[in-house]
């Protein structure tokens, strides 16, 4: 597994912890009001279990296990992939910060922006790798699967 | 494809019929039931549904600390199973009903407790899957000084 999938699988678990205790809080603030300022959590709630865990999770696991090129680097240039993953986290840091008000004018958009050209970068790194079981028995795939 | 595995899918797509089946119902003009329905439905698609699939998929795809345990299934998947679907099935049967039974102990307890299961179950499901999260060098190496 590349240190760029180890990573953004990582980070999308510990999202997924977050979200989950977050959740189960705001559930209980439901039937037992735990603070009135709980529901101010629903936006982050939101954005770690979609943004932080599911799709960050998808883009990890797919740059990984997509086919591999069989001449030179395995899943495309590895230092894209890098900037992928910190653009990725870096757009879900900025926007978490928006939600507490904190410049949200300017970080809300920055941090969207950040998430836009993440996807950019996954995409271009994913799309040459998107090939039939056929295609990657052919000169430019490796038939051998898994790192 | 582990039995555990078969578990999480098949639980997921009875949450994915039962939350279609729910969100189809909040938008019959029959009831005003609605409002309440959507934290409802949308956490049996979101959880039940795409998070379980994830949940199963991860567990049979991700590569397996030892080579040689390949085919044993780990206690702790199977307790997180139980814990999340019986923490969802406590969620769905009290969350509708929060604002009719305010103050309710026995609604405000199987909150808490459907809450409880729904954590453990995730953080038992993050127990399992960190430890594989290794570069193919590292698991090598591990499996050869076993």
């Amino acid at each position: 597994m590349p240190p760029q999938s180890i990573w953004m699988i990582r980070l999308s678990l510990v999202y997924l912890a977050i979200a989950t205790v977050i959740g189960g809080l705001l559930l209980i603030h439901k039937a037992a009001p735990i603070h009135p300022a709980m529901w101010a959590l629903l936006p982050v709630h939101f954005e770690l279990a979609i943004w932080g865990w599911m799709v960050q999770f998808v883009m990890g696991t797919a740059f990984w296990m997509f086919p591999r090129y069989l001449k030179g680097e395995p899943r495309g240039n590895s230092r894209i992939a890098t900037l992928m993953a910190i653009l990725f986290n870096g757009g879900l840091f900025l926007l978490l910060l928006s939600i507490f008000d904190v410049y949200s004018a300017i970080l809300a958009p920055a941090g969207r922006g950040l998430f836009l050209i993440s996807v950019l970068l996954f995409a271009a790194l994913i799309w040459k790798r998107i090939v039939s079981y056929r295609k990657r028995t052919g000169p430019n795939f490796n038939k051998k699967s898994g790192e | 494809m582990p039995p555990i595995t078969r578990w999480f899918i098949k639980a997921g797509i009875f949450w994915f019929i039962t939350g279609i089946i729910l969100a189809f119902l909040a938008e019959l003009p029959v009831h005003s039931a609605g409002a309440l329905l959507l934290p409802v439905y949308w956490h049996m698609l979101v959880i039940g549904w795409i998070t379980q699939v994830i949940i199963g998929v991860s567990i049979w795809m991700f590569p397996r600390k030892k080579r040689d345990r390949l085919k044993e299934q780990s206690k702790i998947t199977v307790a997180s199973f139980l814990l999340l679907n019986s923490g969802l099935v406590l969620r769905f049967l009290s969350e509708p009903f929060i604002p009719m039974f305010q103050g309710d102990s026995l609604i405000t307890l199987s909150v808490i407790v459907s809450s409880l299961l729904q954590i453990l179950g995730i953080l038992l499901y993050i127990a399992e899957i960190w430890p594989r999260l290794q570069p193919k060098s590292t698991r090598k190496k591990k499996s050869g000084d076993s």
